[in-house]
């Protein structure tokens, strides 16, 4: 018992730094956490991707030469559309507070009595000299507006835009496989022309259990 | 050269002052175009600031699976690269898949959130009678060094950030066990529902 506790109190104190850095930088930015998050949680889903089929027993070594890079594709279409549009969108909410653009009533006062200058400017922050109530409620501003954002920005990127990129890519993935199948067709199996659109449901399962899930599995 | 060095020698040269100038000439263009608001309503100021403390990974979670429910099977359904079959099928595919991910991303987020709340105490949290909290190495296993009040929102945040940070983990092994399973048998179920497939996808 002895031992598990000292164990607990030296990885306690290993992990110090990284626990001191997360209470710095997200603590009062929980928009940018969910961005950070949401690209790690993709990041780990897709890596969940590639060693299914790099492990998968049913899947040729000649498939498997071809479905690692098209899952990493996969997953950079994911991760990049996922980090472009949330990061965008959460950031503009962020910005918009920041350069005094939405403000409460509270934070007019302040800005009117301090005589705040370029107010609208991409480099201002009217944070800058705050304290007290005003610094309170802007941090609460910030907070909800960059959570706002950050939730409009990530329905715009996971349930619209991604799914739309995905479906594209996939279909023509899928021939390309399918071409490169059918070259290796034996006599007496059905061959399925790769140019002829759109997909059927025969060469859809062909494809679709051949790998552990489709790739838009986000943990 | 050392990594400080090339970065000053990028943001010094001509090119790149070139191009952040310009940059930052469309993004002002864009921001100006925006009318300064001031949030006058006490209620929505006060719905702000709770979304900002309250909402979190868990919720948000919450939030992208049920409009994912509402959009993107209207996507797979409305792919004009598959035929009518395999988009039926494709519809019950995303519908479980959404299920199944989102039922286990939301409750292990709640989950893994808690466990931290549990083991990240300070020498000012206190339990629900109001009684300050005994410390030991376990409930503090997780709590940070620089960390200021309990009930402050950074520790709240902090909290969140490392409980979602935690879940991911999890759900990277629960993604195998719990989700591919679970979205096959929904699968399956829809796709039953919905008339059946000529061949079997259940394998």
């Amino acid at each position: 018992m002895t031992l598990l506790n000292n164990m607990a109190e030296i990885t306690s104190k290993k992990f110090m730094g990284l626990k001191n850095y997360l209470y710095k930088h997200y603590g009062e930015e929980p928009g940018k956490m969910l961005v950070h998050t949401g690209v790690l949680s993709w990041t780990l889903s897709a890596a969940a991707q590639v060693m299914a089929v790099a492990f998968n027993d049913k899947i040729s070594k000649k498939e498997k030469l071809f479905l690692i890079p098209q899952e990493c594709a996969d997953a950079a279409i994911n991760i990049l559309s996922f980090y472009l549009v949330t990061n965008a969108f959460t950031n503009f909410g962020v910005k918009l507070v920041k350069m005094g653009k939405l403000t409460t009533p509270k934070i007019d006062k302040y800005l009117k009595d301090n005589k705040i200058a370029d107010i609208g400017k991409i480099t201002t922050d009217i944070s800058k000299n705050m304290e007290g109530e005003v610094l309170d409620e802007f941090k609460s501003l910030k907070s909800g507006i960059s959570m706002i954002t950050n939730t409009i920005g990530s329905i715009a990127s996971c349930n619209i835009l991604t799914p739309i990129l995905r479906n594209e890519y996939a279909a023509r993935k899928q021939k390309e496989i399918l071409s490169k199948n059918n070259l290796s067709n034996k006599p007496n199996e059905i061959p399925i022309n790769p140019n002829s659109k759109p997909l059927n449901m025969e060469a859809y399962q062909k494809l679709a259990y051949s790998k552990f899930s489709n790739s838009g599995m986000k943990v | 050269m050392s990594l400080a060095g090339i970065t000053s020698y990028i943001k010094n040269s001509y090119l790149y002052r070139v191009a952040k100038s310009g940059s930052n000439k469309v993004q002002q263009a864009f921001y100006d175009c925006i009318p300064n608001t001031s949030i006058g309503s006490e209620k929505w100021q006060k719905r702000i600031k709770w979304v900002g403390s309250e909402i979190s990974s868990p919720e948000n979670r919450l939030i992208l699976g049920v409009t994912a429910l509402m959009s993107q099977p209207f996507i797979d359904g409305h792919n004009k690269n598959v035929d009518a079959e395999t988009r039926r099928v494709s519809v019950c595919r995303t519908i479980a898949k959404i299920i199944a991910g989102t039922s286990t991303g939301v409750l292990i987020r709640y989950g893994c959130i808690g466990a931290i709340n549990k083991w990240s105490k300070l020498p000012s949290s206190v339990d629900k009678l109001g009684q300050k909290v005994k410390l030991n190495k376990l409930n503090t296993f997780f709590s940070p060094g620089n960390a200021g009040h309990d009930l402050s929102e950074a520790v709240k945040q902090y909290r969140k950030t490392l409980g979602t940070i935690l879940s991911l983990f999890v759900m990277s092994i629960t993604n195998f066990v719990i989700d591919a399973p679970l979205t096959r048998y929904l699968t399956n179920k829809f796709i039953d529902k919905s008339g059946g497939v000529k061949h079997d996808t259940s394998k």
